[in-house]
């Protein structure tokens, strides 16, 4: 009875560590007398697109698998996205070319690791590779050189954030729903966490690699559109930091890399607004890049060594 | 029959880089480039030899025993800034630079290895909070501006034939006399094929996986003086930017694995690299644009991984079609 106690707490550690980071912003906020609702503003604009992306992610990452090329995805589907509104001046053609690039992206990555029986990680950075040459391709010869704007106008009106929550909750809620209600999170779960016994049992590994990769795809594409609205101005370093900020997002907010039974769809939104909580506090306290850095990979390691407390193996875990 | 089987294996592993450099050489006289113009053609090629192979021993080191790890950029960056400054104060010549690259790598490499043992937690997730913390640590250091050293002869002095061959040379003796002929190495190995069935016979798999990564520690504590003294200046990276050196050795490591077959895998990932060193070589004399060197390598990465996971298959349907 204790014991299952103890280990229901310290499976809510990352939900715990998200509480003691929002009380910890607020008090410091306070004291240092900024603006909260303005700074509670900042939080959920920096925080909703590594959310949405990391969402996705969750699906990828219960089979077990990861894919590192997530936020060069975010930024290549943005920039095309971009060049079709410039072409075109179609807000929908463009939310729509956002959406298709990214899952065509996610659909390439899946398709080479499972039909060409290609290791998930080896893919996925060979993708980062050429998205990240193709974010200065398509920027040098599209752009002025160094950017590519979309008329801020076009998209001032979707700067808000009753907005972008709402995008957020319902690609939450659709991911929740698939996740916890429907076969393909069952079968997920039961792919990553035994994968040679789920396929024994007749689940396809490819068929649902293939769906995980295209449901993570629809969260790339919505983290394009919302970081077109949020920045419309595009550069090389459009969401260049999302990538790995959703691997960390995911893992703090108690996501086993592992995957399988133990995955849960919430980690990923508890992760990207405790991170985004935790640089906002080392902004309040001015430290230098540096130093908060380094704050930050200590209360990373930290928090996932607590939520992970319960699962040690007796060998060094691979 | 045995000779036979011998020019099978030196052709098997040298078949790639000669491949590969006919192929290089053939665009590059089309378009009236020698690819070794000069000595400076021999001291970039080296210079990729040294750094792409040492990266990829770093990296498959770990890799190899399923420990994933991203932190073999920030060691290489930490630990050159570290050295670099204690050289610049003091005026010592650029060998003690290296020696204490070596060091700090390796003991970089021992802290990232305690905190993988102490928390047991899954490699790749504590070389995401290493990777942070050093390149937190480099950044702090350096007050964000980095190291510059260009004026400073001494440590610039030391990009040569001559030194690289010998970094290329010792770091491969080193690496084969230690996993091929210790008892470490047959530990390692050992580990490597069955964690589980090893540990019950008591092999101790914490001390190995310390020695792997110190190991690899020093290694990238030699790449970061590679790659220092060759431009005179250490760049900063936060947020990951330093990952990307994880990403030079995949593409050697997998046609070291293949090699393997043939050869010694340690001289596999040497061969490895001088393949890559050809292409990169060839990129520069070609002067083939960044964005697209990247394009081209990454797709070379991946054709070549499609032939190795489906070599069987591949060789069956060609063995049916003949039938």
């Amino acid at each position: 009875m204790k014991t299952n106690a103890k280990k229901s707490i310290m499976n809510l550690a990352p939900v715990f560590g998200l509480i003691v980071l929002v009380a910890a912003f607020l008090i410091v906020g306070h004291m240092k007398g900024i603006n909260i609702s303005y700074g509670l503003k900042s939080v959920i604009n920096q925080s909703v697109v590594v959310a949405v992306v990391a969402t996705g992610a969750v699906f990828i990452y219960t089979l077990g698998s990861f894919d590192i090329s997530l936020g060069a995805s975010v930024a290549v589907s943005a920039i095309l996205g971009g060049m079709v509104y410039i072409k075109t001046g179609n807000l929908l053609l463009m939310f729509a070319t956002c959406i298709g690039v990214a899952v065509l992206v996610a659909l390439t990555n899946s398709v080479l690791a499972s039909i060409f029986n290609l290791p998930v990680f080896v893919t996925t950075i060979a993708m980062l590779s050429v998205l990240n040459a193709m974010v200065l391709l398509l920027i040098g010869i599209n752009g002025t050189g160094s950017e590519i704007s979309v008329p801020s106008d076009a998209v001032a009106h979707l700067d808000n954030i009753p907005f972008k929550v709402a995008v957020l909750a319902l690609y939450i809620l659709a991911c929740v729903f698939i996740f916890n209600f429907t076969p393909i999170g069952r079968k997920e779960k039961f792919l990553g966490g035994n994968p040679l016994c789920a396929q024994l049992t007749g689940i396809s590994i490819k068929k649902y690699s293939i769906i995980a990769f295209i449901i993570s795809g629809i969260g790339v594409g919505l983290g394009a559109f919302l970081s077109i609205v949020y920045a419309p101005t595009l550069t090389r370093s459009t969401a260049s930091s999302v990538g790995m900020d959703v691997i960390i997002a995911i893992v703090f907010g108690g996501m086993p890399v592992s995957g399988g039974a133990r995955s849960k769809i919430y980690a990923a939104l508890i992760g990207a607004f405790s991170m985004t909580f935790l640089s906002q506090i080392m902004t309040l306290f001015n430290l230098n890049s540096g130093i908060g850095q380094i704050v930050k990979a200590a209360i990373f390691i930290l928090v996932v060594f607590i939520a992970a407390s319960n699962h040690r193996q007796k060998e060094l875990p691979r | 029959m045995k000779s036979n089987s011998i020019i099978k294996r030196v052709l098997g592993a040298v078949c790639i880089p000669i491949i590969t450099f006919l192929i290089i050489f053939i665009i590059c006289q089309s378009r009236g480039i020698a690819l070794f113009d000069s000595k400076s053609h021999w001291i970039i090629f080296l210079r990729a030899v040294a750094s792409v192979m040492l990266t990829t021993f770093a990296l498959s080191i770990n890799l190899n025993s399923g420990r994933f790890d991203f932190s073999i950029g920030a060691i290489s960056l930490l630990s050159s800034v570290i050295s670099a400054q204690i050289c610049i104060k003091l005026g010592l010549p650029v060998v003690v630079m290296l020696l204490i690259s070596i060091a700090v790598g390796m003991l970089l490499g021992l802290i990232s290895g305690t905190i993988y043992v102490i928390t047991k937690l899954p490699p790749i997730i504590v070389s995401l909070g290493v990777t942070l913390l050093y390149e937190g640590i480099a950044f702090a250091i350096t007050a964000g501006y980095g190291v510059s050293f260009v004026t400073n002869y001494e440590l610039t002095s030391f990009p040569s034939i001559r030194n690289y061959l010998l970094v290329i040379v010792i770091a491969l003796a080193l690496i084969i006399l230690i996993f091929d002929y210790t008892s470490f190495g047959y530990k390692y190995r050992s580990l490597l094929s069955g964690q589980k069935v090893s540990i019950n016979t008591g092999i101790k798999e914490i001390p190995n996986a310390l020695g792997c990564y110190i190991i690899a520690g020093g290694l990238m504590g030699v790449v970061g003086v590679i790659s220092s003294t060759n431009t005179g200046t250490i760049q900063m990276s936060l947020n990951f930017g330093s990952i990307g050196v994880m990403f030079t050795a995949f593409l050697p490591m997998f046609i070291g694995g293949f090699v393997g077959r043939f050869c010694n895998e340690k001289i596999g990932y040497l061969i490895g690299a001088i393949t890559t060193a050809f292409i990169s070589l060839a990129y520069a004399r070609l002067k083939v644009d960044s964005s697209v060197q990247q394009i081209i390598t990454a797709v070379i990465l991946v054709c070549f991984l499609i032939y190795l996971n489906n070599e069987k298959k591949i060789f069956k349907f060609k063995k049916t079609k003949k039938e």
